[in-house]
């Protein structure tokens, strides 16, 4: 600014030596008379023009220096204002000055205090992003780890999100499928979704609910494959389908989400359930039906003579205890699941149980000439258990064993201690239809029949089950089965020896 | 007058017996069978009156010989009454169409049994009756 003002002193100096050098040579030029003229006129008015001259003179140089000191402080402002943009402005001696700075000083005050409120917004904002896509990154992972197939589609029915399950299910890497049509990317035999997915949306439902039956890919085959669908889709799964609309906020569809719950398990133990109740109340009435019978038959006198009535209330007898024994096994085994069994184990030789047992059998392997091999004497084969239980237990896998033999058949039970593992054996070997390989795992199942068998005998499919919990559940034994079809089959178990303190005791 | 042929079959053993004691006591024939293959080939050769089935037997069962019998030219009109522990086992349709007399549930009453067999029989009877009519008044 010093600059500025030594220049404005300079020009201004230049500018009245010119004015003075230039009014003195117009008056040499203009000649002695005009000279005189002029002489005599400031002779005259000479103070007052000079006084005017002068006042003029300091006036514009007054007023020049005001402008200059005005464009020096404005200078001086934006220079501040520029390295310093919250800086305020001191105040001036000069009034326009001072009304300037205070304006301004105001407005950079709003300004300050505007920036400090957008700089807490966008600070806000920044945490409200990284929370959201925390959130959004946590929602994902819990999608993914849902086991349940999971399809996030948008209004288009384009893919949105795919967990793992839901790519598994259809065939689709979610990764490569983003945005596209989800009719695309579900196999043409899976279409059934695409359109209750699409029905859904349209019907703008809040919630769709419906099970779709779906021949699930073996997982070693390609996802795009020539193989026929027949050989491809194996395995029929049951899914429960759960469509829920997602809204806008002018209530909108703006998406769907489906759930698929795989319920095949469900639908097979709910099958299993039915085929029992219907088993168990053919059981159950079968002596019933008998019971029924005999004693309308005594009760309408045609019985004629003492030995028929016999005979009739023998059955009826019979039958009774048919029926108790079955309504035990149904209570016997819903007691052990549930711990409620009252156990009274003791040392028993198992020899000698057997022998019991196989007199019960008998007669019913006689009516089929099934020959029972016995086993050969042991000499201590004695086990700490429930005689009651191991009885039901020896007594069910000889009668599996008569019911599945074919006439003239052999039925052969064995016993053999194992001194090393501390353990007696029992096996039950016949030479019956045998299992199927696909389905042998499965024999000791609850309510579980072997399909190719159901019609060879009557059975509730609670008796290998009886015998598993028995063993394994109540005395800490072991199951076994060895099966071939068409040859027979093995069914036995493992119980461990009696110790000789608990045998003295 | 002689008397008419039941065919009792049953797996279980009581059951056959209590139903042949009752049919015989009243002036039937019996002939009995312990599954459907054996029963098919009983009925072959004894040609029975009516037949008496149970539903569920080993082997095969009363639907299977039921289905078997229509398709035997000999046997397509054998009445047949189904006893069978399971209600729901059997659709009205089906029924019809294998043309089954009487479905009895178990446990059923032997007396009730006999009435369905006279009624069944008896109406054959009446119908075997007017049919003989109608071809002699034709002629």
């Amino acid at each position: 600014m010093k600059f500025g003002r030594n220049l404005y002193a300079i020009v201004t100096g230049i500018v009245l030596c010119c004015l003075i050098i230039g009014g003195l040579s117009e008056w040499q030029d203009s000649g002695a008379e005009e000279g005189w003229r002029f002489v005599f006129f400031m002779q005259r008015w000479g103070p007052v023009a000079l006084v005017c001259y002068i006042a003029a003179a300091v006036g514009v140089i007054w007023l020049g220096w005001c402008w200059i000191k005005l464009a020096g402080t404005i200078t001086s402002m934006a220079r501040h204002l520029r390295q310093d943009k919250s800086a305020h402005i001191k105040p001036d001696r000069n009034v326009v000055i001072n009304d300037l700075s205070e304006a301004i000083n105001e407005r950079i005050e709003s300004y300050v205090h505007y920036i400090a409120q957008l700089e807490k917004q966008v600070k806000d904002l920044q945490i409200q992003i990284q929370l959201s896509q925390r959130r959004g990154k946590n929602t994902e992972a819990i999608i993914y780890s849902i086991r349940d197939a999971v399809i996030v589609v948008d209004e288009f029915d384009k893919l949105l999100m795919a967990n793992e399950a839901a790519g598994r299910l259809f065939n689709f890497d979610f990764a490569g499928s983003r945005h596209k049509p989800i009719g695309e990317l579900v196999e043409p035999g899976k279409s059934e979704f695409v359109d209750i997915l699409r029905h859904s949306r349209q019907s703008k439902a809040r919630a769709t609910r419906k099970e779709i039956e779906f021949l699930k890919a073996c997982p070693e085959q390609p996802v795009v494959s020539e193989v026929e669908p027949s050989r491809r889709d194996a395995e029929p799964k049951t899914y429960n389908c759960i469509i829920s609309c997602v809204y806008d906020q002018d209530q909108q569809v703006c998406g769907t989400v489906a759930v698929l719950h795989d319920i095949t398990r469900e639908k097979q133990i709910q099958q299993m359930k039915n085929d029992f109740v219907s088993h168990v109340s053919h059981e159950l009435k079968t002596p019933l039906a008998s019971i029924t019978a005999y004693s309308e038959m005594l009760a309408d006198g045609e019985a004629n003579d003492e030995q028929r009535m016999k005979e009739f209330c023998s059955v009826i007898q019979s039958q009774a205890k048919r029926l108790n024994r079955l309504i035990e096994d149904i209570l016997n085994i819903s007691r052990i699941e549930s711990g409620l069994i009252k156990v009274e184990k003791k040392p028993i030789s198992l020899t000698i149980l057997i022998e019991e047992q196989l007199q019960m059998i008998k007669s019913a392997a006689s009516e089929k000439n099934i020959e029972i091999i016995r086993q050969k004497p042991i000499v201590f084969d004695q086990v700490y258990a429930d005689k009651d239980m191991i009885s039901q237990v020896i007594v069910n896998l000889l009668s599996n064993a008569v019911k599945y033999t074919s006439a003239g058949g052999k039925v052969m039970i064995e016993t053999e201690v194992d001194e090393t593992a501390n353990l007696v054996r029992v096996s039950v070997t016949d030479s019956g239809v045998g299992i199927p390989e696909d389905e042998i795992e499965r024999v000791f199942d609850k309510f579980y029949r072997i399909g190719a068998n159901k019609k060879q005998a009557k059975g509730t499919g609670l008796g290998l089950n009886l015998v598993k919990q028995i063993v394994e559940k109540v005395h800490d034994g072991r199951v076994f089965v060895t099966s071939k079809v068409g040859v027979g089959s093995t069914f036995g178990f493992e119980l461990p020896l009696a110790t000789p303190e608990a045998v003295k005791a | 007058m002689t008397s008419k042929r039941v065919l009792v079959v049953d797996d279980e053993i009581h059951i056959v017996h209590i139903v042949a004691i009752k049919l015989r006591n009243n002036g039937y024939d019996v002939v009995t069978a312990g599954n459907g293959a054996e029963a098919f080939k009983i009925a072959c050769e004894e040609k029975p009156d009516i037949i008496v089935t149970d539903y569920q037997m080993p082997l095969m069962s009363g639907l299977e010989l039921v289905e078997k019998l229509r398709g035997s030219e000999a046997m397509r009109d054998i009445p047949v009454i189904l006893l069978t522990a399971r209600n729901f086992a059997i659709e009205d349709k089906q029924k019809e169409d294998l043309g089954i007399s009487q479905c009895i549930s178990k446990p059923f009453s032997p007396k009730e049994l006999l009435e369905n067999i006279e009624d069944i029989l008896y109406q054959r009877e009446l119908v075997g009756h007017s049919a003989e009519l109608g071809r002699s008044l034709d002629s």
